[in-house]
C-alpha cells in the first residue's frame, strides 16, 4: 500500500485535491446546465411531457425581432460594463491607504454590492421619474424639461446600465483591493529606486502584476453584463415594449412567465455561446501571456 | 411526470446518496405528525397577519398542528411550480379562471366538488362558481375579488367642476375639461405593462361584449378581426387627444398613482388596492365608478379578478384540508380575511362591510351582466406575454396598430396551435 | 505598499487626500443615501410622489421594527446564517484546492477543466431551475438547508476556482521550487506556503461568496418553500405585496439585510495586508 502510494503520489495528490470540487461542480452545475441546454430541443411547459422539437426553437428565435433587440442591448451592456474594472481599480487605488478610518470608508465603498437590487432599482427609477424624479427636479430648477429616459427606446438601456454599474464597480474594487495586497513589494521598491512614478509606474510595474486579477475582473464583468437580470426586472420589466430587454431577461419571460422552457433554453444556449466565445478568446490570451511571463 | 425519464440506476444511486445526506441531520425534513396541516400562502403582510390568526383558531378547534408558510406573492408564481410537483402542501393559493384551468389540466389541483356540494357553496357563489370550475367540477374556492373601474377624487372633481362620466361621450367631455383645467385626464403608468391591457379589456368589453372578448381570450378570434377595429380606433383617439399621462412607460402604477394623490390627475383605471397606495386624506376623497358605457344595450360587463385557494392533488392530508376549507369559507371567517385589503366579498351572503369603496364595488359587480378576470388571467400565459407588450406599445405608438395586431396573431397561431 | 502611503509628517497632503476621498464617497453613496432617506419616510410621502424631499415625518423606528414584526425576519436571519456560513467555508476549501492544482500542475485537460469552471457561470441560472430542483428531490433534500448549501457551494465554486487559480498563479514560481527542494509534500506546500500568502485573496473571496449567497433569492424560492428554511431575502420580498409595495419598509429591510456582509467586510480587512514577506516563507 505504502509503495503504491509512493509510486503514484505525484499524480495522486492533485487528483485528491481536485476531486471534491470537480465532483460537486460537475454533479450539480455542469449536469444541470447540460440538461437545461438539452431542453432547448424540446417543447416543454415545465410540467407535462416534453415533445421533441428539433431545431424549431432556434429557428423561431432567429425570426424573433425581440431576439435582435435583446442581443443589441446585451452588447450595450457589455461595452458599458467594461467601465467597471478601471473604475474599480481607481477606487481601490484611492482608498488603499493605511489611515485611521479608512476601514470604514472602504466598507462604505463596498455597500452597493450588498444592497438588494430591488431597492437600488427603485431608487434609480425614482431618480429618472420624469415628473417627481431627482433628475426632473434638477432640470426644472434650471428651467428645462428632463428627458424621460426610461420611456425612450434609444436611451433606456443606457439608463439601466448606469444603475447596474454601481454595484459592479464595487465588485471590481474588492478584486483589486485584494490584488494590490498581492503585489511583489520588491519590484515596486526597485522601480521606485529607478525613479518610476505616476502613470509609468502604474502602467509598467503595477498593471503587469495585476494581470491575473484583471482577468478575474473582466471575466466577472462580462458574465455580469450578459447575465444582467434584476435591474431590468425592477426598473423597466424589459420595456418600453421590449426595448430594454436582454437575453437573460427574455429567457426568464419566456420560460418562467410564458411557460416555454424549450424556447427559454434556446435563448440561454445562445447566450452561453456568446459568453463562451468571448471568454475562450480572453482565456487563450491570458494563458499565452502567462507562459510568456513565466 | 415525464420529466423524470431518467436511468433508474442513476436515480437509485442518487437516492442512496440522498439517504445518507438526510441521515446526517442537516437535510432532515420536519417529520410529519399524524394530524398536521401544511398551508403555503402568498399573502400581503396585512392579510397574512389576519390569516395566521384564522389558521391558529382552526388548529385549536380541531386539535391539529398547522404549519403556515408565506411566500411573497410574485415569488409564489415561480415557487408553486416547484412545490406542487416536489412536495405539495395541503392548502395553497393561486388564481381562479384560466390560470387555475392550466393547473387542473396538468392534474395538480384536487377536485373539491363534493365539498362544494355538501356545503352548498353554489348558492352564495352564484356566477363566481364558474371561475373555479372545469367541466362542471370545482377545483378551488374564490377569495376576495378585485373589481376594476375608474377612480377619481371627489374634491378634485368638485374644484374643477368635472362630472363623473357615464358614457363614452361623457368620458371625452370630462377628459377634455380636465385637460383644460391643467390636469392629466387619466394617469396610467405602464411600466408594469398590465394597466394598458386592462384598458383594452374595458374597451373591448364595452364595445364587443363579454362573449366576443372571451372568444378572443381563448384564442378563437383573431386580433385582426374587424370587430376589434373600433376598439383600437377609440383608444387611438383618446391617445391623440392627450388623455393619458405622458411618458407612461416611465412610471410604475404606484408612481402614476402619486398624481391622483397630488390632485394633478383626474382619473385612474384601477382596483381596490389603490387604497393601499394613497395617503389617508386622499383615500377619504376617492370615489369609484364603472368604466363608461359605449352602448346601453351591451353589458355592463366588468373585469373582476379573484385569487383563489386550492388543495393540491398530491396533498398528504386531503380530508383535513377540506375540513379547513369548510371552516375558512364561513361568511364570518372569510369576512375577517378580506377586510385588510378591502376587496369584494366572494359570497353574496356576506355584508360588504363599512368601507365605502368596497360597497360601491360590490354594488357595481352585482349590477353587471357578467365578468371576465383580466387580460393576463384570461388568456394563455404565452399569449398574455405578447399581448401585454403589444398594448404597452400601442399606448405609445397607436400608429403601429397594424403591425402590433399582426404580431399578436402570429403569437396566437403558435400558442393555440393544436398540439 | 502601492500606491505610496501618506506619511504622518504630511498634514497638508493628508487633508487634501481626505477631502477628495470624502467628495468621491459622497457622490458614490448618493443612491445609498436615497435608500436610507426612504427607509425613514412615512409611506404617505412616497404615495404622494415625494421621493427626494425632506421626509414629512420620521418613521425610523416604525419602519425598522415593521421589518421584524410584519415578516418573521428574525427566523429568516438565522436561516441565512445557517445556509451561508457552511457554504462559504465549503467554497473556500474547495476552491483553494482546485485553484492550487489548476495553477501549479501542468497536465492534459488542465485548461479545459479550468474553462468549464468558468463556463459554469455562463448560463443565466434561472434556466437550471427544474434540473436543480429534481436533483434535490432525488437526493431527498428538497426544502432543507442542505439543498441550498449544496447548490450555493457548487455554484460559487465555479467563480471561486477562477479567483483562487489566478491569485495562486500570481505567486512567484521560485517559492514552489524552494518548497519542493526542501521535500515538502503538496499538502504541506498548500498549507504552509500558499494559504498564508493568499490570505488577502481568501479574505476577499469569503466576502464575495458570503455576499452572493446571502443575497440570493431565486434559489430560495425554488428550493425552500417553507418558512423554517427561507433566508432573509424572503423577508424583504414579503414586503412587496401583490400590488402595493411598501417602499419605505423595503428600504429599511435592505439596510438591515446589508449589515452582516458589510460587517464581515469591515472585519475581514485586517487580512487585506500581507501576512508574511517572501523571505519569511523561504527561511
Amino acid at each position: 500500500m505504502k509503495t503504491l502510494w509512493r509510486r503514484h503520489r505525484c499524480w495522486l495528490w492533485p487528483v485528491i485535491f481536485l476531486a471534491p470540487g470537480v465532483i460537486l461542480f460537475w454533479g450539480v452545475i455542469v449536469a444541470s446546465s447540460a440538461q437545461s441546454l438539452a431542453i432547448s430541443f424540446f417543447r416543454w411547459d415545465g410540467f407535462g411531457p416534453m415533445t421533441w422539437a428539433g431545431l424549431s426553437n432556434y429557428v423561431e428565435l432567429l425570426h424573433d425581432p425581440q431576439f435582435y433587440t435583446s442581443l443589441k442591448n446585451n452588447i450595450i451592456w457589455l461595452v458599458m460594463f467594461m467601465a467597471a474594472p478601471p473604475l474599480g481599480l481607481a477606487i481601490a487605488l484611492l482608498v488603499n491607504q493605511q489611515i485611521r478610518g479608512m476601514r470604514l470608508v472602504k466598507s462604505l465603498f463596498f455597500m452597493p454590492l450588498v444592497m438588494s437590487q430591488v431597492a437600488v432599482g427603485v431608487v434609480f427609477a425614482w431618480f429618472y421619474d420624469p415628473t417627481n424624479g431627482l433628475l426632473a427636479l434638477i432640470f426644472k430648477a434650471i428651467g428645462a424639461t428632463a428627458p424621460a429616459l426610461l420611456s425612450n427606446p434609444e436611451w433606456v438601456t443606457v439608463a439601466v446600465v448606469i444603475a447596474a454599474l454601481w454595484p459592479q464597480v464595487s465588485f471590481c474594487m474588492i478584486l483589486f483591493m485584494a490584488g494590490l495586497n498581492n503585489l511583489d513589494e520588491s519590484q515596486i521598491a526597485a522601480a521606485r529606486v529607478d525613479g518610476a512614478k505616476g502613470w509609468h509606474m502604474l502602467r509598467h510595474v503595477v498593471l503587469p502584476q495585476l494581470r491575473q486579477v484583471n482577468f478575474i475582473a473582466i471575466a466577472v464583468t462580462v458574465i455580469g453584463a450578459l447575465r444582467s437580470f434584476d435591474m431590468i426586472s425592477v426598473m423597466t420589466s424589459g420595456g418600453p415594449f421590449g426595448s430594454s430587454n436582454v437575453l437573460a431577461y427574455q429567457m426568464y419571460e419566456q420560460s418562467i412567465e410564458a411557460y416555454r422552457f424549450g424556447y427559454g433554453a434556446a435563448i440561454a444556449a445562445v447566450l452561453f455561446v456568446v459568453m463562451a466565445v468571448f471568454i475562450a478568446w480572453y482565456l487563450h490570451r491570458m494563458l499565452r501571456m502567462e507562459r510568456e511571463g513565466a | 411526470m415525464t420529466e423524470c425519464h431518467r436511468g433508474m440506476t442513476r436515480r437509485r444511486v442518487i437516492q442512496g446518496l440522498g439517504c445518507g445526506l438526510a441521515l446526517s441531520g442537516f437535510g432532515a425534513p420536519a417529520i410529519a405528525t399524524q394530524r398536521e396541516l401544511v398551508i403555503t400562502s402568498d399573502l400581503n403582510t396585512g392579510q397574512y397577519a389576519v390569516f395566521r390568526e384564522i389558521v391558529a383558531d382552526f388548529g385549536r378547534r380541531v386539535g391539529v398542528r398547522v404549519t403556515l408558510n408565506n411566500i411573497a406573492h410574485e415569488a409564489n408564481k415561480t415557487a408553486i411550480r416547484n412545490y406542487l410537483v416536489a412536495d405539495p402542501p395541503d392548502i395553497c393559493f393561486w388564481f381562479s379562471g384560466a390560470r387555475m384551468r392550466q393547473f387542473v389540466q396538468l392534474g395538480l389541483f384536487a377536485d373539491i366538488s363534493e365539498l362544494v356540494a355538501r356545503q352548498n357553496f353554489a348558492k352564495p357563489l352564484g356566477p363566481l362558481l364558474k371561475t373555479v370550475s372545469v367541466n362542471g367540477r370545482q377545483y378551488g374556492l374564490p377569495l376576495g375579488g378585485l373589481f376594476w373601474g375608474l377612480y377619481y377624487r371627489a374634491d378634485v372633481f368638485a374644484r374643477h367642476d368635472l362630472s363623473p362620466p357615464a358614457t363614452f361621450e361623457d368620458f371625452h367631455r370630462t377628459c377634455a375639461a380636465a385637460r383644460q383645467a391643467g390636469l392629466i385626464p387619466v394617469s396610467m403608468g405602464t411600466k408594469e405593462q398590465w394597466p394598458a391591457a386592462g384598458w383594452f379589456d374595458h374597451l373591448n368589453l364595452r364595445i364587443n361584449g363579454l362573449e366576443k372578448h372571451m372568444a378572443l381570450m381563448r384564442g378563437e378570434m383573431a386580433y385582426s378581426d374587424t370587430s376589434l377595429d373600433p376598439v383600437f380606433a377609440h383608444w387611438a383617439e383618446m391617445i391623440h387627444d392627450g388623455f393619458f399621462l405622458k411618458h407612461g412607460t416611465s412610471y410604475a402604477w404606484q408612481q402614476a398613482a402619486a398624481f391622483l394623490a397630488q390632485g394633478k390627475a383626474a382619473m385612474m383605471d384601477l382596483s381596490n388596492f389603490i387604497q393601499g397606495a394613497m395617503p389617508a386624506d386622499a383615500v377619504d376623497q376617492l370615489r369609484l365608478i364603472r368604466f363608461p358605457m359605449y352602448n346601453a344595450s351591451i353589458g355592463p360587463f366588468e373585469d373582476f379578478a379573484s385569487n383563489s385557494i386550492h388543495i393540491p392533488a398530491r396533498a398528504r392530508h386531503q380530508a383535513l384540508a377540506q375540513e379547513f376549507l369548510g371552516y375558512f369559507y364561513q361568511p364570518e371567517v372569510l369576512a375577517k380575511f378580506i377586510a385588510p385589503i378591502g376587496s369584494v366579498p366572494p359570497r353574496s351572503d356576506m355584508s360588504p362591510g363599512d368601507n365605502p369603496l368596497m360597497r360601491t364595488a360590490t354594488e357595481l359587480l352585482r349590477a353587471s351582466q357578467g365578468t371576465s378576470q383580466y387580460y393576463d388571467r384570461d388568456t394563455e400565459p404565452a399569449m398574455a406575454r405578447a399581448g401585454l407588450n403589444g398594448f404597452q406599445e400601442f399606448r405609445v405608438y397607436p400608429e403601429r396598430e397594424k403591425a402590433i395586431r399582426a404580431e399578436l396573431d402570429r403569437v396566437r397561431k403558435r400558442v393555440y396551435a393544436p398540439a | 505598499m502601492y500606491p505610496r502611503q501618506i506619511k504622518a509628517g504630511e498634514p497638508a497632503r493628508k487633508s487634501l487626500y481626505l477631502g477628495s476621498v470624502t467628495l468621491v464617497l459622497f457622490l458614490w453613496l448618493l443612491p445609498l443615501l436615497a435608500i436610507i432617506l426612504t427607509s425613514i419616510r412615512p409611506a404617505a410621502d412616497i404615495a404622494a410622489g415625494d421621493y427626494w424631499g425632506w421626509p414629512s415625518g420620521f418613521d425610523l423606528i416604525a419602519n425598522y421594527t415593521g421589518v421584524f414584526t410584519q415578516t418573521p425576519m428574525g427566523r429568516y436571519f438565522l436561516n441565512s446564517l445557517i445556509i451561508t456560513i457552511p457554504s462559504v467555508i465549503g467554497v473556500l476549501c474547495l476552491s483553494t484546492l482546485t485553484g492550487f492544482v489548476l495553477s501549479r500542475y501542468r497536465f492534459r485537460g488542465n485548461t479545459l477543466l479550468f474553462a468549464i469552471f468558468i463556463g459554469g457561470n455562463f448560463l443565466p441560472f434561472q434556466i437550471m431551475m427544474i434540473p436543480v430542483r429534481n436533483l434535490t428531490l432525488d437526493l431527498g433534500i428538497y426544502n432543507t438547508y442542505l439543498a441550498l448549501i449544496i447548490f450555493h457551494t457548487a455554484f460559487q465554486t465555479g467563480f471561486a476556482t477562477l479567483f483562487m487559480r489566478n491569485f495562486i498563479a500570481a505567486l512567484p514560481g521560485e517559492l514552489f521550487e524552494a518548497a519542493r527542494a526542501e521535500g515538502a509534500s503538496p499538502l504541506q506546500t498548500l498549507i504552509h506556503v500558499v494559504v498564508p500568502l493568499v490570505r488577502p485573496a481568501l479574505a476577499a473571496l469569503s466576502i464575495l461568496a458570503f455576499t452572493f449567497i446571502w443575497n440570493d433569492y431565486f434559489w430560495a424560492v425554488v428550493l425552500s418553500p417553507s418558512d423554517a428554511v427561507k433566508p432573509v431575502t424572503a423577508g424583504l420580498a414579503n414586503l412587496k405585496g401583490q400590488y402595493v409595495a411598501n417602499w419605505n419598509l423595503i428600504s429599511a429591510a435592505t439596510i438591515v439585510i446589508a449589515i452582516p456582509p458589510v460587517m464581515l467586510f469591515f472585519f475581514m480587512q485586517r487580512h487585506f495586508v500581507r501576512g508574511l514577506t517572501m523571505g519569511a516563507v523561504k527561511g
